[in-house]
C-alpha cells in the first residue's frame, strides 16, 4: 500500500516538474518568432483494481503539445503574403511619385519655361537674347527629362538587384525547410511532435510567404511540401528546387524569376506570382515603371519630332530653311525573339508619333494563320496592322512602320518597345541661337502700283507634305522658295507662273478665300481683283521680324498633338503622373487593408497560441502548489512508515 | 479572450507609429502649406493642377504677349497719329496756297515749308520700334522702309507682311502694318477714278490747256455701272469753241481704249463733232444724254464730274480709273505745282493741280484714319483679352488653391487632435505594459 501511496506522490512530483518546465520554456520563447506556447497534458495512470474497485495510480504526462490551430495559421500566412506584396509595389511606387510630385524634378516646370522661351522670340524675333533664352529653356528641359529618365533606369536596376536578392533569399529558406522536413520527419518517428523544430519550419515558412507566396502540403512523415505559382514544386520532402532570376530572353535588362528544373529553367509568369515582396516588384515593373518610361518616353519622342517637323517649315535667321531643333530620336532596335530563325531581321521605325501609345509589342510568326500578329505585352490584345511587312509596303501600326525580312518559323517574333529609351536620348541638336527658325520661308505680296482691284492676299503657309520634297529639307517643297506670279487674265480667272519652272497653271477659276496651292505652299486671295492685277509669292528675304513660324512653334505648347491628336504634351505627362499617383494610391489603400487583415489575423491567431506571461506566472504557481502538495505527501507517507516501522 | 503578451507590445507601437505618421502627415502639410504631398494622395486632383498650372502659364504667356503687342501698337498709333497731323498742315499749306492774293515768291515759301514737311514724312515713315526694328518694313526690320531714289521718287523696300502676336489661346493679332499699305496703297482721286486738266509732256506731245478750264474730282453715283465689264475707264473729254458770236463752248467724251467717241460710238476722224453744250460748272455725266448724243449704244458708267471756267478750243481733261500713289507723291507733285515756273495759264493749272493734291491728300489721310481704326480695334481687343484674361488667371488660381492647398483651420485643429491622440497612446502603453503578475511575486 505504502509503495503505490509514494508511487502517485512521485508521479505527481514528476508531473508537476514537467508542468514547470513546460511554462519556463514558455516564459523563455514569449517573444521568439513563431513559437507556440506549449502545453503539458496530464494523465491519469491506469489504475488498479482491487476488491474494493479501481484505485487511482497517480498521474503521468501524456505529451508536451503545441497550442497550434492551422486554420489561424495559414489565415496570418495568406494575409502576410498578400500585404507584403502591396507594401513592396507601394514602396517602389512612392518613389516614382514623389520624384513626380517635385516641383523642381517634374517635366511641367521646364516644359513651361521652354515654350515660355520661344512664346518671347514671337514678340522679338531678331533679339540674340530671348533666342538665348529659347536654347537654354531646351537645354533644361531635355536635362529634366533625361533626369526624369535616368532615375527610372535607376529604380529598373534596384528591381533586377531586389528581384536578385529575393530569389537568393527564397532559395536559402527553401534550403532550410528542406532540411527540417528530414529532422521533423526523424523527430517524429519517437511518436511525439517536435514541437519546436515544427516552430521553426513554420516560421520559415511565414518568411518564404513574405517573398512569395507558396502552397503547402502535408505529408504522411510529418514534412511539408512547398509549391508556388501553379503548382510549381519548390520543396518536396527533403529535396528542394532552385528559383533562378535572369534575363528575360526579350529584354537583357530584364530579370525574370524562372525555376531550375534540372538543366532547364522554366520562367515563372508574373501572373504566376500572387503574393509576396517578389510579386509585388514585378507587378510594380509592369504596371507602372513600364508605362511611366513609355509614356516619358512618348512625350520626348513626340516634343522631338513635331517641334523639328514645324522647325523645318520655317526660315532662320541665317534664311536657310530650319534644321533638327533636337537631335532626331530614333525607337528603341526591336529585341529578336531567343531562337529565332536564321536571318530573320526587323527593322522598327516611328511614322506617325501622334499615333503612338505606351504599350510595348509582340510580333509573332504565327504558323496556322499563316501571317505575323501583333499584340500588346501587357495584355495581350491584338494590335491591327496594315501593309504587308515586306521592305517598301511595312507594317503599320500605332505610329509604328515594321519592317521584317527572312523566313521565319512559328513562334518566331520580336519585341518592340517604340519609346521606352527616348526620355533618356532627348537632346537639344542646334547650338547656334540664328538657327531658330522663327520665319517663315515665302512671303506674299499684292502689286502695288499696277493693281486696280480690292483682291488682298493672305500671309500664306507652308505645306507640310511637299509636292516635291527638297533632297536637303525633306520637309519642304524643292521649289518652294521660287518667286510665282499669280496675274489676273479677268475678274475670275488668273495664270500662275513660276519664275524658274514657268507656266504652273492658266486660266485658274477664282473663288474668293479658296486655298491656292503650289510648290509647297498655301495662300488666300479675297476680296474683287481687276484684269491684270497679279500677287506674287516669293522668298522671305531680310525677314528679321518675321514670326509667323515663331507663333506656330509656341502653339505647339497647346496643341493636342499626340495621343491619336487627344493630348497635348503637358496633357500625356499629366495622364502619366496621373497613372503613377492612382497604381501608388492603390497600393497604399490595398496595403492598409491588408495590414489591418493581418493584424486581425494575427491577433486572433496569438490570442490562441501567444505567451500570455500573467497566465505562465499564474501557471507557475500552480505547479509550485503542486508540487509542494505531492512533497508534502511523500513526506506523509514517510511518516505512515514510521509509524508501522516503530510498532514492536 | 485570451490575449497574448507579445501583442500588447506589438499593437501599443503598432498605434503609437500610426498616429506619429499622422502627425508627420499634418505638420508636412501644415509647414508646406499643400494639402497633396505626392501626387498618390489625391491622383484626380494632382494631374488636374498639373494641366491647370499649364492653363495659367500660357495665359500668363498670353498676357506677357499682350502687353508686347499693346506696345508696339501704341508706337505705331503714336507715329501714325504724327503722320495724320502732318498731312493735315501740308492740306492747310495747300489751302493757302490756292489764295490768289500770294506771289510767286509766297509760294516758293510754302514750297520750302513742304520740301520740310516731305523730309519730316520720310523720317516718320522710317520709325523703329524699341528694339531698333523699322516699323513699316514688313517683315524685313532690319531693312529702312523708304528711300528716296531721285528727288520726290521714294521706293519702298520692305515686304508686305504684318508681324503677329498671339494674344489667346487662338487669337493672334496683327502688331504692324507693312509701309505699302500705310504710305502706297492709296488710291488717287476720288478713290474710283481720278481727273485731271492735261499738262505739257513732251513725250507723249501734250501741251498744257490754254482756256481755264478747272475740273472737279468728280462723283460715283452708282459703283456697279462703273464696275460694268464695258466700261473701259479711260476717257478724254475735249473742248471747241465756236467762232460765233456768242462763242458756243461744245465738248465730246473719247474713249481711249476703244477709240472711239462716246458720244457719237464713231472714231474721231479729225475735228468734231462735239455733241454736247457745255456751261460752267454743270454736270459732265458718264451717260447717255439723247439727243445730243447720237451713239445708237447708249451707256451708263454711274460717274459725273464737272468744269468749271472757260477751256479753250483743243483742251483736254481725262477721268481714268484710279490708281494707287503713295504719299511721298502726291507731296512731290504738289511741290511741283507750286514751283512750276509761271506761265500764262499758270492760274488754271494752279488750281487744277491743288485740287488733284488736295484729293489725294485726302485719300492718304483716309487712308491712314483706316490704318488707325484698325490699330484702335485691335489695342480694344488685346484690351479685352487683357480683361478676361486677368479674371482666368485669378479662376485659375483659385481652382489651383483649392485642389491642392491646405485648409489651415482644419489642418491645425486635426493637428491639435493627433497630438493628443498620440500622447495618449504613449501614456496609457507606458502604463498598462507595467501591470504584470509577476510584480506580485516576491517569495
Amino acid at each position: 500500500m505504502g509503495y503505490s501511496i509514494y508511487g502517485i506522490g512521485l508521479s505527481a512530483l514528476n508531473a508537476a516538474q514537467v508542468g514547470m518546465s513546460t511554462t519556463g520554456h514558455n516564459i523563455s520563447n514569449a517573444t521568439t518568432a513563431g513559437f507556440h506556447r506549449q502545453e503539458a497534458t496530464q494523465v491519469t495512470n491506469i489504475p488498479q483494481y482491487t476488491g474494493a474497485g479501481f484505485l487511482g495510480q497517480g498521474v503521468h504526462v501524456d505529451t508536451v503539445k503545441r497550442i497550434y490551430s492551422e486554420f489561424l495559421d495559414t489565415q496570418v500566412l495568406q494575409t502576410q503574403t498578400s500585404f507584403s506584396r502591396f507594401d513592396s509595389y507601394n514602396a517602389q511606387a512612392s518613389q516614382l511619385d514623389n520624384l513626380l510630385a517635385d516641383v523642381n524634378s517634374g517635366m511641367s516646370p521646364a516644359l513651361q519655361d521652354f515654350f515660355m522661351a520661344v512664346n518671347d522670340v514671337s514678340g522679338t524675333p531678331s533679339s540674340a537674347p530671348s533666342r538665348q533664352t529659347v536654347l537654354s529653356g531646351a537645354q533644361a528641359m531635355v536635362t529634366r527629362i533625361q533626369g526624369l529618365a535616368t532615375r527610372m533606369t535607376e529604380m529598373r536596376d534596384g528591381i533586377n538587384t531586389q528581384v536578385r536578392n529575393s530569389v537568393e533569399l527564397v532559395n536559402s529558406l527553401t534550403l532550410r525547410i528542406a532540411d527540417l522536413n528530414q529532422q521533423v520527419a526523424i523527430g517524429t518517428t519517437f511518436g511525439q511532435p517536435p514541437n519546436d523544430l515544427l516552430d521553426q519550419r513554420e516560421q520559415l515558412i511565414a518568411e518564404l510567404n513574405k517573398e512569395v507566396q507558396v502552397s503547402v502540403v502535408k505529408q504522411d512523415n510529418g514534412s511539408l511540401n512547398i509549391f508556388i505559382g501553379s503548382g510549381q514544386p519548390l520543396v518536396l520532402g527533403t529535396k528542394q528546387l532552385s528559383l533562378s532570376a535572369s534575363p528575360s530572353t526579350y529584354d537583357p535588362e530584364r530579370l525574370e524569376v524562372g525555376l531550375v528544373v534540372g538543366n532547364a529553367t522554366a520562367v515563372l509568369d508574373s501572373s504566376m506570382l500572387q503574393g509576396g515582396n517578389l510579386s509585388g516588384l514585378l507587378a510594380y515593373r509592369s504596371e507602372v515603371l513600364d508605362m511611366a518610361q513609355n509614356a516619358l518616353g512618348r512625350v520626348a519622342m513626340g516634343l522631338t519630332q513635331t517641334f523639328n517637323d514645324q522647325q523645318k517649315l520655317g526660315q532662320d535667321l541665317n534664311g536657310d530653311l530650319g534644321e533638327n531643333f533636337f537631335t532626331a530620336l530614333s525607337p528603341k532596335p526591336p529585341i529578336a525573339k531567343y531562337g529565332n530563325a536564321a536571318g530573320l531581321t526587323a527593322t522598327l521605325t516611328v511614322g506617325d508619333v501622334s499615333k503612338l501609345t505606351t504599350e510595348d509589342y509582340n510580333l509573332q510568326w504565327s504558323a496556322t494563320a499563316g501571317a505575323w500578329q501583333l499584340t500588346t505585352v501587357k495584355s495581350g490584345a491584338t494590335v491591327a496592322m496594315t501593309g504587308s511587312g515586306v521592305p517598301g509596303d511595312p507594317f503599320i501600326a500605332d505610329g509604328m512602320s515594321i519592317e521584317v525580312t527572312g523566313a521565319p518559323n512559328d513562334g518566331n517574333g520580336f519585341q518592340f518597345q517604340p519609346t521606352r529609351n527616348a526620355a533618356g536620348e532627348i537632346n537639344v541638336a542646334i547650338t547656334d541661337t540664328a538657327k531658330i527658325a522663327a520665319a517663315t520661308p515665302i512671303r506674299t505680296a499684292a502689286t502695288l502700283a499696277a493693281n486696280t482691284g480690292t483682291g488682298i492676299i493672305s500671309a500664306g503657309t507652308v505645306n507640310a507634305t511637299p509636292v516635291t520634297p527638297d533632297p536637303a529639307h525633306p520637309s519642304t517643297d524643292l521649289n518652294l522658295k521660287n518667286q510665282v506670279t499669280i496675274s489676273f487674265t479677268s475678274a475670275t480667272t488668273f495664270d500662275v507662273t513660276d519664275a524658274v519652272n514657268g507656266v504652273l497653271d492658266a486660266g485658274v477659276a477664282y473663288t474668293p478665300g479658296a486655298n491656292i496651292s503650289y510648290n509647297g505652299w498655301t495662300v488666300q486671295i479675297a476680296g474683287a481683283p481687276a484684269l491684270s492685277d497679279t500677287f506674287t509669292i516669293g522668298p522671305t528675304i531680310n525677314g528679321v521680324t518675321d514670326n509667323r513660324n515663331a507663333l506656330l512653334l509656341a502653339g505647339l505648347q497647346t496643341k493636342n498633338t499626340l495621343a491619336n491628336g487627344t493630348a497635348t504634351f503637358q496633357g500625356t505627362y499629366s495622364q502619366m503622373v496621373s497613372v503613377v499617383a492612382n497604381k501608388t494610391n492603390e497600393a497604399q489603400v490595398n496595403g492598409k487593408a491588408q495590414q489591418t487583415l493581418l493584424e486581425q489575423a494575427t491577433q486572433t491567431q496569438q490570442s490562441l497560441s501567444g505567451v500570455n506571461l500573467d497566465e505562465e506566472a499564474a501557471n507557475l504557481l500552480r505547479y509550485q502548489q503542486a508540487y509542494q502538495a505531492a512533497g508534502k505527501m511523500i513526506q506523509i507517507v514517510g511518516t505512515l512508515f514510521d509509524t508501522l516501522l516503530n510498532l514492536r | 479572450m485570451r490575449i497574448s503578451t507579445g501583442m500588447v507590445y506589438a499593437q501599443g507601437i503598432g498605434t503609437i507609429q500610426k498616429q506619429q505618421a499622422d502627425v508627420l502627415k499634418t505638420q508636412q502639410q501644415v509647414s508646406t502649406g499643400r494639402r497633396i504631398l505626392a501626387p498618390s494622395d489625391d491622383p484626380v486632383s494632382s494631374s488636374s493642377v498639373l494641366e491647370l498650372t499649364q492653363y495659367m502659364n500660357v495665359n500668363e504667356q498670353n498676357g506677357s504677349n499682350a502687353n508686347v503687342a499693346m506696345s508696339k501698337l501704341q508706337m505705331e498709333e503714336t507715329a501714325l497719329t504724327d503722320v495724320g497731323n502732318l498731312i493735315q498742315d501740308v492740306k492747310n499749306l495747300a489751302v493757302n496756297a490756292g489764295n490768289g492774293a500770294l506771289s510767286a515768291s509766297d509760294r516758293t515759301m510754302l514750297a520750302t515749308e513742304l520740301q520740310n514737311r516731305y523730309q519730316a514724312l520720310l523720317g516718320l515713315s522710317n520709325a523703329t520700334d524699341e528694339n531698333g526694328q523699322y516699323m513699316f518694313s514688313g517683315y524685313m526690320g532690319g531693312t529702312a522702309p523708304f528711300s528716296e531714289t531721285t528727288p520726290g521718287n521714294v521706293v519702298y523696300n520692305g515686304d508686305q507682311g504684318q508681324r503677329g502676336a498671339r494674344i489667346g489661346a487662338r487669337r493672334q493679332v496683327a502688331v504692324s502694318d507693312s509701309g505699302a499699305d500705310v504710305f502706297q496703297r492709296i488710291k488717287n482721286g476720288n478713290g474710283v477714278f481720278v481727273t485731271a486738266a492735261t499738262k505739257a509732256n513732251a513725250t507723249s506731245g501734250t501741251v498744257d490747256n490754254t482756256g481755264s478750264g478747272v475740273i472737279s474730282p468728280g462723283n460715283v453715283l452708282d459703283k456697279a455701272k462703273w464696275n460694268d465689264p464695258t466700261n473701259n475707264k479711260d476717257f478724254t473729254v475735249i473742248f471747241d469753241v465756236s467762232n460765233t458770236i456768242p462763242a458756243v463752248t461744245t465738248y465730246d467724251i473719247i474713249d481711249n481704249v476703244a477709240g472711239i467717241s462716246l458720244l457719237t460710238g464713231v472714231g474721231p476722224t479729225g475735228v468734231g463733232p462735239y455733241p454736247r453744250t457745255y456751261s460752267t460748272g454743270g454736270a459732265i455725266s458718264l451717260k447717255t444724254v439723247a439727243p445730243p448724243d447720237t451713239n445708237p449704244v447708249p451707256f451708263d458708267f454711274g460717274a459725273e464730274f464737272d468744269i468749271a471756267g472757260a477751256p479753250a478750243t483743243g483742251d483736254t481733261f481725262t477721268v481714268k480709273a484710279s490708281t494707287n500713289e503713295d504719299v511721298f507723291k502726291t507731296l512731290s507733285n504738289l511741290l511741283d505745282v507750286l514751283t512750276k515756273p509761271p506761265s500764262v495759264a499758270v492760274p488754271t493749272a494752279l488750281q487744277n493741280g491743288l485740287n488733284t493734291a488736295m484729293s489725294n491728300l485726302d485719300n492718304a489721310l483716309d487712308n491712314i484714319l483706316t490704318v488707325r481704326a484698325s490699330i484702335g480695334a485691335r489695342m480694344k481687343e488685346v484690351d479685352s483679352m487683357q480683361g478676361t484674361r486677368a479674371d482666368l488667371t485669378i479662376q485659375f488660381q483659385a481652382t489651383i488653391s483649392r485642389l491642392q492647398d491646405v485648409d489651415y483651420a482644419e489642418s491645425i485643429s486635426n493637428l491639435t487632435l493627433q497630438q493628443t491622440h498620440l500622447e495618449a497612446a504613449q501614456k496609457s502603453f507606458v502604463s498598462t505594459q507595467s501591470l504584470t503578475l509577476f510584480n506580485y511575486i516576491n517569495r
